[in-house]
């Protein structure tokens, strides 16, 4: 008898009307071949076609052990137990959640339920976020809080319906709350099928794979502008700020959507991983590379820049634009060129939520029996208050790599790829709920040898 | 030790469905054989020599969930996910009567032991119907969905859920006694005196009660769910899947709280099925893997291989013949496969 392999599972959460049955229904009717199997807790109204959907009853279990990485659900059990006895086997599973659902028990059943894990496997946890509605929400309610804690992907929907700016600061509320989370952004769930599904965000030797860490960038830069010029001289102007100097790199043939001011994003931060070239005022600032402009004197100050065809440049700068009343100008007609596209990237650190991120990040080796003691004390006292966790270590006198990921007080950890010559350091990520960043920071490096 | 004694088991019939044999049963005097699977298909075979007598597809929509063979008459009753129960003629392939009991699945379907009447769940809700398909009487909602029933020799009708296990008057449906414990109760096994109620939990043990005197004990440490629950004849020995081995406690004298049960050691995965015969204490054991084994437990409490099969894939459900001769055996990949005993 031949062992079949796994089928993956997403779980879609997200409040009512944030758009999961759009999403849902854009996921069906792509052209994929799979067969998928849709459980619904909420009876939607919207029909959906091509797949088996099957209603159920949100049913929470606790064991009498009052263990809260017990607490399954009984709906999903049932419902999966008995998909699992067809001879045609679904390719996919979708779970979708009531706006109110507590993912920690959805998320547990796939681990804590041998009869589930061993034939089904969690993918990823997608949660959709209404970005107009959300700021009210993550005030209100302990579930969407958690939602975004747990997701692997956050989905910030109907962002039609909001300002730039108000997106800029949900995102960098998200973020700061959940530094795992990939953030897309959608008009009307719109999203790349690829970017929820098949995500292997519970398998993080795959995870690692393609991508060498856990966190999502913190950017270098802080604010892009995004604007459209012709051919000749144009200066960036600045009034007085708060800082002597700005980094700066401008891009050329910069997009205005919001994944093309991502993708040179990216592009950005290996320009500034090189040191800026220092620039004075009135000299010219080179194209995509990183410069270091001078600001140390008084009163405002410009920089030229020197266009050689139509297209729109992208400016990725290390403040805001209002700090120094960033203002590109065009050379001899002294007109003021308005910004296409403007956004903001750096998290703010002022943020009141009581749902945060810790990342650890410590080269070097551990000691097995120090952390093991460590761990099972932080998930001991604190595993309630843990909704997630990924990471991977370098323990000492082991060839190899360990990852690890929780959800509350599960932990599974096992060896990975041997580091080779890789440098050896370790990586934890911890999601909860009024963590102590010192405490835990201060315990995991007494583990390092 | 005879060699011969431990080889296979004489495989008597065996026949494929279209897919997942889920549930099953044979009729009173072993004649015939009622099979249902995951596709919502139905079909009837002889009981000796495994040929079809009839079948019908797709009469549950969305798949076929239950199946209860009538304790005297020729006819059965099957559930499925299209919240129905169907009362049907055994030996033509005709329904007597079709009960939309509502939307949702219909998970369990049992006749009472003297055939007057017949319980199926759906949800939160059991109901019970005369044999000729009219309701009786229904409950108020369960604390969550019931996850399985079964009829006491006395005629009471045990429900269990999340949380409880509940007796009720099965003529009158009044609530006779209700056991509560902070889990949740995935199946239900009846000692023949009907006074221990065993339940395998979904926190890998077993739960039971005697319900004379309300005393409940858990047995714990089970590497899987202990979804498989068989009780003897006598009501004396309970046999536990859960693990790879079968596990056999002893009610005897002051046990089984502190005694070491039997360890059945053959299977090389979860064990997904066990029944004791219906006469003596032969036990039949499947697992994960199809691996079915034949077992004798002797009356100083030895246990012996008689014999062993294999089926395709994983063993769903196993069936003794009321006369013990011969044990089915439903698999996952659509297989019934009988052996002669």
């Amino acid at each position: 008898m031949n062992t079949p392999q796994k089928v993956p599972v997403t779980i879609l959460t997200g409040f009512l009307g944030s758009g999961k049955t759009t999403l849902l229904n854009r996921i069906l009717s792509e052209e994929h071949g799979k067969r998928i199997a849709v459980i619904e807790n909420e009876y939607g109204e919207v029909g959906i076609d091509q797949a088996l959907v099957i209603d159920a009853e949100e049913e929470i279990f606790e064991m009498s052990n009052g263990c809260i990485c017990c607490t399954v659900r009984g709906d999903l059990i049932r419902v999966l137990s008995n998909l699992m006895k067809r001879r045609d086997k679904f390719d996919y599973v979708l779970v979708e959640t009531t706006g109110l659902a507590d993912p920690g028990p959805v998320a547990q059943t796939f681990f804590m339920d041998e009869d589930i894990s061993s034939e089904y496997a969690l993918d990823g946890i997608v949660t959709l976020v209404d970005a107009f509605h959300i700021d009210q929400q993550l005030g209100r309610s302990d579930e969407s809080t958690e939602q975004i804690a747990f997701a692997d992907v956050v989905v910030l929907n109907k962002t039609d319906l909001a300002s730039g700016e108000g997106l800029d600061e949900i995102e960098t509320r998200i973020r700061e709350m959940n530094r795992m989370t990939k953030i897309v952004r959608a008009e009307n769930a719109d999203v790349p099928v690829d970017t929820v599904l098949n995500l292997s965000a519970f398998n993080l030797d795959q995870a690692l794979e393609r991508r060498p860490t856990f966190l999502e960038p913190e950017y270098p830069f802080e604010w892009t502008g995004v604007y459209l010029v012709e051919p000749g001289n144009y200066k960036i102007q600045f009034d007085e700020g708060p800082d002597p100097s700005m980094s700066l790199v401008i891009t050329t043939d910069q997009g205005s959507d919001d994944s093309d001011l991502r993708d040179n994003a990216e592009k950005c931060v290996r320009y500034y991983a090189e040191d800026g070239k220092s620039i004075l005022p009135d000299e010219t600032i080179p194209m995509n590379t990183h410069v270091e402009l001078n600001l140390a004197s008084g009163g405002s100050k410009s920089f030229d820049i020197i266009i050689d065809k139509p297209m729109q440049i992208g400016l990725y700068a290390q403040h805001t634009a209002e700090e120094f009343n960033i203002q590109l100008i065009k050379s001899g007609k002294d007109a003021v060129v308005s910004a296409v596209v403007e956004r903001t990237w750096v998290a703010q650190h002022e943020h009141d939520d009581e749902v945060g991120s810790i990342a650890i990040e410590k080269d070097g080796d551990v000691d097995q029996e120090k952390l093991n003691k460590w761990l099972s004390k932080v998930l001991g006292e604190k595993g309630i208050d843990i909704f997630r966790m990924k990471g991977f270590l370098s323990i000492s006198g082991d060839s190899r790599r360990f990852v690890f990921q929780g959800v509350h007080m599960l932990f599974d950890a096992k060896p990975d790829r041997s580091w080779d010559d890789m440098p050896r350091r370790n990586q934890l990520v911890f999601i909860g709920r009024n963590l102590d960043e010192d405490e835990m920071r201060k315990g995991f490096e007494e583990c390092l040898v | 030790m005879n060699a011969q004694s431990l080889g296979s088991l004489r495989t008597g019939w065996s026949v494929t469905l279209d897919d997942c044999a889920l549930s099953g049963g044979w009729t009173s005097e072993g004649n015939e054989f009622a099979v249902v699977d995951a596709a919502g298909g139905v079909s009837v075979f002889d009981g000796k020599r495994g040929d079809l007598i009839w079948a019908k597809k797709n009469v549950h929509d969305g798949g076929a969930l239950a199946t209860s063979v009538h304790p005297s008459k020729s006819k059965f009753a099957t559930t499925g996910q299209d919240g129905r129960l169907i009362i049907w003629n055994l030996l033509e392939p005709d329904t007597e009567k079709v009960i939309d009991i509502g939307k949702g699945w219909a998970e369990n379907v049992s006749w009472s032991p003297d055939g007057n009447l017949i319980a199926t769940s759906l949800s939160k809700t059991v109901y019970v119907y005369s044999a000729s398909g009219e309701e009786v009487w229904r409950t108020s909602d369960h604390q969550s969905t019931v996850s399985t029933i079964a009829w006491t020799n006395k005629g009471e009708l045990a429900t269990a859920c999340y949380g409880q296990v509940q007796f009720l008057d099965g003529v009158s449906g009044n609530l006779i006694q209700k056991l509560e414990w902070k889990g949740s109760l995935v199946s239900i096994a009846l000692s023949s005196d009907s006074d221990i109620v065993a339940c395998g939990s979904q926190d890998n043990s077993v739960h039971f009660w005697r319900r004379s005197s309300g005393k409940d004990s858990k047995m714990s440490g089970y590497p899987f769910k202990p979804s498989a629950l068989s009780f003897n004849k006598k009501g004396t020995l309970l046999a536990t899947g859960g693990s790879e081995a079968a596990t056999v406690w002893n009610f005897e004298g002051d046990g089984p709280e502190g005694t070491s049960p039997l360890e059945l050691d053959y299977h090389a995965d979860a064990i997904t099925s066990l029944l004791f015969s219906n006469h003596s204490n032969r036990l039949v054991s499947g697992c994960r893997n199809g691996t079915v084994v034949l077992w004798e437990i002797s009356p100083n409490n030895t246990p012996t291989k008689l014999g062993v099969g294999q089926v395709a894939d994983t063993v769903a459900e196993l069936y003794w013949r009321p006369d013990d001769r011969a044990v089915a055996a439903l698999d996952r990949q659509g297989g019934v496969t009988v052996w002669r005993i």
